[in-house]
């Protein structure tokens, strides 16, 4: 059997005696679109941060392609093929937009702690960064600090930054959040150039991302998934439309 | 391994660097006098220094209250090198020397950045703090190394000559400190471009962010600790070559606070403010030292109006007016400035010399007469003191009206439609 992407055996986690995350059990295929909904305060973020190491779980394991990264560093996690944006935008806001995409690039590029290179005279690394930025849209802002830009570039930037050094695994969390209509088509379509052939982590709230996006969702109520499925699948399925999809579709019409 | 480097350093990126050269070389040739050149070889020495506080405050983001050590440290080592090579037991050039004091900084760092780096912010800063202590005590306690209180002391002309040079006079010392400022700084530039130099920036920023791309925080905060103890220690042995005694007050705590003063004042934020900042602090030391017993109140009070009213420093003054200059509007601002200039020396001076008198009342008030500015008066009289809390006030309410007219000047000159500053 080919090992899945990424896989969550039974994660627990608690703050303070409160479970937050009760068992979760997930396994993302390779080369899939993922997406997690569920309520606010369900667990999405807490995940997100188990699996890049932000926190320590309780109790069960996690798997990068059949890997255990259980509590690893985030640098660690980072450096075995998977990387993660966050919900409030974080970026180097003092760095120019070129800066932020290059520092980006360097580990993955394998120039560590290197003191003897000269970044500015390495041409891969400067194409690259380049190549990402004209991906983004942003190519009049390359050497705009990257802490004055609008919202919606530096959602984008955000992206950029965790797609450069090409990891395998990308987890984006909430990446529309707070747009307009058309900023959010701008982002949706820029998530389908920068992960092609990626496997894709997407929590949102937006259901006409997700569904637009998704190959298969997974509902999360309570630090449980209660569903995973195709579209299709989970919009039928009566559990999930009692506990979130049937408000969060309302909301929508 | 990463690709290889596709071009050589081209010439016009070395343009600066060849004309700092041309200055270093020009300068004791204009700065004739005795101690002019002593001056200069400090503000050399406190140059590397400073940079290479920066390399932990200004591109690293961390606060250490205790760099000196790494100075310190260096000297000394130095200092006893100085003394072993004098008792011809080993074969060292005089010129070399520095690079034992960055070695001896960078073992130091080493060790004491192994655990200090592991937590920036307060911690970094609290552990700082302790380190400087503790060697400072160490210092007075073990004499054997330290020499206790008065030191330890060398001579750098016993040194085997260097192409017939033997380093008595304090030009020839001028050379070898100018030698070693520009061969540190060009390095520390270098640095600052590097991989690590480059995240050292993210981790300031950003640390977590750092991790998510790939990178410890506290790697990269260790590495640039272990370079910033290497330049200090470069300068500590320059210390050494160039005053031929160190003491506990090399490293203490106070020396420590002096450089985080001189490259603030300089500007944190730029790789010139520390050489501006280092330039500018010892100027005030020595030439305004010589002048007054209140150098220190003085420095102080620009250091607290520079924190309060210009935190990006001297050269973020400087930078601020790129703005206006790149939209030709610079010429805006020349009237409003010149004409707050004059109220303010009027208040500045006012305010010094009021300053001066006090002390002198306080301190010497057996003496009736006392100079300021090259005009004696009487300080039983009551005119100075009229005059100088006229100066004062007048000077004070005057400037407070026209920085109005200098504020709204300055919006004017740096104002395009649309673009938030």
């Amino acid at each position: 059997m080919v090992a899945e992407a990424l896989k969550l055996d039974n994660v627990t986690k608690s703050f303070s005696g409160t479970e937050i995350i009760r068992g979760l059990n997930l396994g993302i295929n390779e080369n899939e679109r993922h997406a997690v909904i569920g309520p606010n305060g369900a667990g999405k973020s807490t995940a997100y941060n188990l699996i890049t190491g932000r926190y320590e779980v309780t109790s069960g394991k996690i798997f990068l392609k059949g890997q255990d990264i259980t509590n690893l560093q985030p640098y660690e996690v980072k450096r075995k093929g998977l990387s993660r944006s966050f919900q409030i935008t974080n970026i180097f806001p003092k760095m120019s937009v070129f800066e932020n995409v290059r520092c980006s690039l360097l580990w993955a590029m394998d120039y560590k702690y290197s003191f003897w290179h000269l970044v500015g005279k390495q041409k891969a690394l400067n194409e690259s960064a380049e190549k990402i930025i004209e991906d983004l849209n942003l190519k009049e802002r390359r050497d705009t600090l990257a802490g004055v830009l609008s919202y919606a570039e530096q959602r984008a930037l955000e992206i950029g930054i965790t797609i450069a050094g090409g990891s395998e695994v990308i987890l984006l969390d909430e990446p529309t959040a707070g747009m307009s209509v058309s900023e959010t088509e701008y982002i949706v379509g820029l998530i389908r150039k920068v992960t092609e052939g990626k496997t894709l982590v997407v929590v949102e709230h937006d259901m006409g991302v997700v569904f637009d996006l998704a190959d298969r969702i997974s509902v999360l109520v309570y630090g449980e998934i209660i569903a995973t499925g195709t579209p299709i699948e989970v919009k039928e399925n009566k559990a999930v439309q009692e506990a979130y999809l049937g408000a969060a579709l309302e909301e929508e019409h | 391994m990463p690709s290889q480097t596709t071009s050589t350093i081209s010439f016009s990126s070395l343009v600066p660097w060849l004309i700092a050269a041309l200055v270093l070389c020009v300068m004791p040739f204009i700065f004739t006098g005795g101690g002019s050149i002593t001056i200069m070889n400090q503000i050399g020495i406190t140059i590397v220094l400073a940079m290479s506080y920066n390399m932990l405050l200004g591109q690293g983001g961390m606060l250490s209250f205790g760099h000196a050590v790494y100075m310190g440290l260096g000297g000394f080592v130095a200092v006893h090198v100085m003394n072993i090579v004098e008792n011809q037991e080993i074969w060292l050039p005089l010129p070399l020397l520095p690079l034992v004091g960055g070695l001896v900084g960078l073992g130091f760092a080493t060790i004491i950045g192994s655990f200090s780096t592991r937590k920036a912010g307060t911690v970094f800063a609290m552990i700082s703090l302790g380190i400087g202590e503790l060697i400072a005590a160490c210092c007075i306690i073990i004499t054997v190394f330290f020499g206790g209180e008065e030191g330890i002391s060398g001579d750098r002309t016993m040194a085997p000559p260097t192409f017939g040079v033997e380093f008595i006079t304090q030009k020839e010392v001028y050379f070898l400190i100018a030698f070693w400022v520009l061969i540190s700084t060009f390095l520390m530039y270098l640095f600052t471009q590097t991989p690590v130099g480059k995240m050292a920036n993210a981790v300031r920023d950003n640390p977590e962010r750092a991790e998510f791309v790939g990178y410890s925080m506290r790697w990269v905060r260790y590495v640039s600790f272990c370079a910033a103890g290497f330049f200090a220690g470069i300068a500590g042995a320059l210390f050494a070559i160039n005053f031929e005694i160190l003491t506990e007050q090399n490293l203490n705590l106070g020396a420590s606070f002096t450089v985080l003063l001189a490259t603030y004042i300089g500007g944190v934020g730029f790789f010139l403010g520390p050489i501006v900042g280092a330039i500018l602090f010892t100027l005030l030391q020595t030439v305004i030292g010589l002048q007054t017993d209140l150098w220190a109140l003085y420095t102080g009070v620009v250091f607290i109006l520079m924190v309060m009213f210009m935190p990006a420093g001297l050269t973020g003054l400087f930078a601020m007016h790129i703005i206006p200059w790149q939209l030709g509007r610079i010429g805006m601002l020349i009237k409003p400035y010149s004409k707050i200039f004059i109220p303010g020396t009027i208040f500045i001076v006012g305010a010094v010399c009021l300053t001066e008198l006090i002390n002198h009342v306080r301190h010497h008030g057996d003496e009736e007469f006392m100079t300021l500015f090259w005009v004696e008066f009487n300080t039983r009289s009551i005119v100075p003191w009229g005059v100088f809390i006229i100066f004062t006030a007048v000077g004070f309410w005057f400037s407070r009206a026209l920085a109005v007219e200098v504020k709204e000047a300055w919006g004017n000159a740096t104002f395009v439609e649309g673009v938030r500053r």
